[in-house]
């Protein structure tokens, strides 16, 4: 679905820092969302953990940056990072090309299903809290 | 240019560009040539460039070959515009066969690159020219590039086994073989090297390679006198029963040069020679050196040194090497390359000296003696109207005394552009036509590099 | 204003004086990744000659283009025609920027007014260590702290392990970089950085960072310092360590800290009392292949920066075969750890940052055994 003119794929969890989750399986995807992958600008490196480090929701976990600016990374679940995306390692730039598919992130194993009842599904609420965010920061990369 | 987003889909826009701020530096190489070109691309395989060709021969639009750029006559230039292709990420060594005692690459492959990975098979693909650090295998075998090593091993055309040439009208041609000798069919490797990106782009080249001699010795002799300087390098190469694998010439204005811009102390003199002999052992060497020594004792020498140690050879070599950039800190400069049969190097040395005074310009002199190639450069201020004028009646005069000592334009820079209108003294009009038939028939539609080397048709 | 293109008309011998011989090919790390003539220094000489002599209007795309170098001075060293590109390109950048092509550094000379760092962190970190008076004072510099923290804690334990009796100051961006990429340093930033020296009565100024050490050493707006100034391999390097370690150990040059400062032996005379299994890479001291992240290119072109930094380390990698890489700037640092892949087995630090890890190791062994 689009809401404010970004993109925000049906199905799956979103959460305030900007980043996404999907279930597959028996992980969860994370990711980072359309809008914030625009104000970032071109993301040219992220850090990708060694497997098996122990992750809680709301916590950040390693780095990301564009050519101005560095962020955190937050887990949208607890759980245990099991995968990474090898492709970002060289080609960081997927997360803005393709923020839902190609540039997804990390790949956990959920201590805890019902966390995901922490975090947006419904287009009203994301609206509104994009909506703020816009106010807030622009649009502008 | 309309064609241009059917080149963008054949290599990518990042291999592709039309832009102000690349044209420009792509408009220049090392001679004083300036002709913008209209778009530059860098193919990365060989079925780019083919169907690159096969669409600029169906439009009309010329394309120029490109290596380093360091073309000292203008080679690279575009003088009808078009596209420059820059072979510069064409640079992998495809194949070292040893045992077959040969070495295949892409054309960007760097001189000395190539060197490094031969010599951990302590081989060595000879011809050294100054720019070989920076210069390309492409390039090299465009203008059959000499070197230092000349004297005894020859130049690039020496080592071309076999090549891969993309032809004018697009195709990709294979010739020549991967075996020592080969009289199969005419001898295309050796038409093809030298003739200056104006027969085909080249996409991959097979060298003929050498194991490197175990044993070298450099010595440096110093002479008040050109003549006697002379004397020492026909006397070496012709009446002394060995070939040096160099002989190198610089005179007092190349000396000065360096002297003053580096940290190398070279003597005062009217000229320095500088001579290596190479061999399987140590005996060998010094006992070639110890003649062309006792030669150097007969003409009058001021000094005689030797150098066995690796550091102060290597110390020479690259002051050698750098003579031409060392040299434009004085001044630019336009650098020949005229060519004379051995025996009237002396005579060439002192005319140069002459046509220098009579002209009013400072000319330092320097190159490869053994083998009569001389590199007189030609200082002067290019935003002075009358020093430009001074430098063309010098080249002028240059050519005329090359050819009148029965020698050539050019022995390895090439004609291009620089020395086109000079092609009429050394070469006469049943030859230009063979050449201009070979061209046409090749490049019917003249996209190849046009404008070089005075073919015209 | 001033007339156009007035710095760069300095230059018009030099860069006439180019021969296109194309020496600086090879050493470029721009040209590495690009293979374009136009990006490296004798592509640039000619666009800033036909500028100079007015064959060409400047433009938005060749002041960009101009941006493209890390002015790590690799061409300077090796250029048999006496040319120093880096000098030149410096200053075409300002004149463009006269001219009105800004750059994206227009806004990092904003943020460093409004913020004080380069990278308009409001935070300010707390490094500890704020004392009224101490001998030396260290300063650390905006790259260390907001981009490589953990190091710079290490490099401060380090100097407490020694037992060097240092303070630290409310530090503001040297500023030194906007001169690199077209604009000035902040007069009031220099101001407010010599004050909080005096202040602490320190004789000596130590710094952790190349390129603020190049800009205090420089920079006029820095000639009141008045303080011994020293880089920290050059304060370390008579010290004696504890520790060791028996890895094979590599050392990258920082171009700030060697060809732009002669600073090759400290460092090295440093490795060598902790490492004594240490390899040169190939391309070594003057030699050295720039990380890429000089020359604003890290901020301006930041893609191709760590490019570069994943090939330099992959070729000392190959040529040296070492487990752990040491260098110490905080801008090397933080390109290659962006670089490095995750398969390659290599640890990339600080050379301060590594032996305060030793330490670290030593005590924990030493606790164990207790």
């Amino acid at each position: 679905m689009e809401i404010e003119g970004f993109n925000f794929p049906e199905g799956l969890y979103y959460e305030k820092n900007h980043f996404w989750g999907r279930v597959e399986d028996d992980l969860i995807v994370m990711g980072m969302n359309d809008y914030a992958q625009l104000m970032s600008g071109e993301i040219v490196y992220i850090g990708l953990p060694p497997l098996g480090k122990k992750l809680k929701q709301g916590k950040n976990f390693t780095k990301m940056e564009s050519g101005k600016w560095l962020g955190k990374v937050y887990a949208v679940v607890s759980g245990e990072l099991v995968e990474v995306n090898e492709e970002l390692e060289e080609n960081a730039k997927l997360i803005n090309d393709d923020p839902f598919g190609k540039g997804w992130m990390f790949k956990i194993k959920p201590d805890n299903l019902d966390e995901l009842d922490n975090l947006m599904t419904d287009p009203d609420e994301i609206g509104e809290w994009i909506r703020g965010e816009i106010v807030e920061h622009g649009v502008a990369s | 240019m309309n064609n241009m987003h059917k080149f963008i889909d054949i290599v990518g826009e990042d291999n592709f560009s039309d832009k102000i701020e690349d044209l420009i530096p792509y408009s220049y190489d090392a001679s004083i040539n300036v002709y913008r070109p209209d778009a530059l691309i860098w193919p990365e395989t060989k079925e780019q460039i083919s169907q690159i060709v096969t669409i600029a021969n169906k439009k009309g639009v010329p394309i120029i070959p490109r290596g380093a750029g360091t073309s000292l006559s203008g080679g690279v230039i575009a003088i009808e515009g078009g596209i420059v292709i820059d072979v510069s990420k064409m640079n992998k060594i495809i194949e070292i066969k040893i045992e077959d005692r040969y070495a295949t690459v892409q054309p960007g492959v760097i001189c000395d690159d190539l060197n490094k990975e031969l010599s951990k098979y302590k081989f060595i693909f000879p011809p050294d020219p100054a720019s070989s650090s920076v210069s390309t295998i492409g390039g090299n075998v465009a203008t059959n590039a000499g070197g230092i090593k000349g004297a005894k091993y020859g130049t690039t055309r020496d080592y071309v086994l076999g090549l891969e040439v993309v032809i004018p009208t697009g195709e990709i041609m294979h010739t020549g073989a991967h075996t020592m000798k080969c009289v199969s069919g005419y001898d295309l490797p050796k038409l093809f090297t030298g003739s200056e990106g104006t027969l085909g782009v080249i996409t991959e080249v097979t060298l003929k390679i050498n194991p490197v001699p175990l044993h070298a010795m450099t010595a440096m002799a110093t002479f008040d006198r050109l003549e006697d300087a002379g004397h020492a390098i026909s006397e070496t190469m012709t009446g002394s029963n060995l070939i040096p694998s160099v002989m190198e010439i610089l005179d007092k204005v190349t000396l000065k040069s360096i002297r003053e811009n580096t940290s190398l102390e070279l003597p005062e003199c009217e000229a320095m020679l500088l001579t290596e002999t190479d061999g399987y052992t140590w005996q060998e060497v010094e006992a070639q050196m110890m003649v062309i020594l006792e030669i150097f004792k007969k003409n009058n020498p001021l000094t005689i040194k030797t150098a066995k140690e690796e550091k102060e050879r290597m110390e020479l070599w690259e002051a050698r090497k750098g003579a031409y950039a060392t040299l434009s800190r004085i001044s630019t400069g336009v650098l020949d390359d005229v060519t004379v049969p051995i025996s009237k190097f002396t005579d060439l040395l002192v005319g140069v000296q002459e046509i220098s005074k009579k002209r009013g310009l400072v000319i330092g002199t320097y190159g490869h003696a053994g083998d009569g190639n001389l590199h007189p450069q030609i200082l002067y201020d290019t935003y002075d109207p009358e020093q430009v004028k001074k430098m063309e009646m010098v080249e002028s005069d240059l050519f005329h005394l090359a050819v009148s000592l029965n020698g050539t334009l050019t022995g390895e820079h090439g004609i291009g552009l620089s020395k086109a209108d000079y092609m009429g003294l050394e070469h006469d009009s049943v030859e230009m036509e063979v050449m201009k038939k070979i061209k046409k028939a090749l490049d019917p539609n003249n996209i190849m590099n046009p404008g070089k080397m005075a073919l015209h048709f | 204003m001033s007339e156009p293109l007035e710095l760069s008309k300095k230059y018009q011998h030099m860069v006439t004086q180019c021969s296109r011989c194309g020496f600086c090919r090879m050493v470029c790390p721009i040209f590495d990744i690009t293979k374009n003539w136009a990006t490296n220094a004798g592509g640039k000489m000619v666009l800033i000659k036909e500028i100079i002599d007015e064959k060409t209007k400047p433009s938005e795309g060749i002041a960009k283009s101009l941006l493209n170098c890390t002015t790590c001075m690799n061409c300077t060293i090796n250029c048999p025609s006496g040319v120093d590109p880096p000098e030149v390109i410096r200053a075409a950048r300002k004149d463009m920027v006269n001219l009105g092509y800004d750059n994206m550094f227009k806004a990092m000379s904003d943020v460093i007014a409004k913020t004080g760092n380069l990278y308009g962190e409001e935070e300010k970190p707390d490094w500890g260590h704020k004392h009224e008076k101490a001998p030396y004072v260290l300063f650390v510099g905006c790259v260390g702290t907001y981009r490589e923290r953990e190091s710079v804690e290490k490099t401060i334990k380090l100097l407490d392990i020694l037992g060097v009796k240092f303070t630290m100051i409310d530090e503001v961006c040297c500023s030194g970089v906007l001169e690199d990429v077209g604009y000035q340093a902040r007069k009031e930033l220099a101001r407010h950085n010599i004050n909080e020296f005096h202040r602490t009565g320190a004789k000596t100024l130590i710094t952790t960072c190349p390129y603020c050490y190049r800009t205090f050493k420089n920079h006029p707006f820095y000639k009141d310092l008045n303080l011994e100034l020293k880089h920290i391999t050059q304060f370390l390097a008579e010290y004696d360590f504890k520790v060791k370690t028996d890895k094979k150990v590599t050392y990258h040059d920082p171009c700030d800290l060697g060809r732009h400062e002669g600073i090759y032996e400290e460092p090295r005379q440093i490795i060598r009392k902790i490492a004594p299994n240490f390899v040169e890479p190939e391309r070594t001291r003057e030699n050295a292949m720039c990380c890429g992240a000089g020359g604003g290119v890290r901020g301006s072109f930041p893609k191709e920066s760590i490019t570069i930094a994943r090939n330099r380390l992959r070729k000392i990698i190959e040529e040296t075969g070492a487990e752990i890489l040491l260098t110490e700037c905080p801008s090397c640092l933080h390109n290659f750890r962006n670089a490095k892949l995750r398969r390659w087995n290599i640890e990339i630090y600080n050379i301060t940052e590594f032996i305060a890890i030793l330490y670290k190791e030593m005590d924990v062994r030493e606790t164990v055994a207790a």
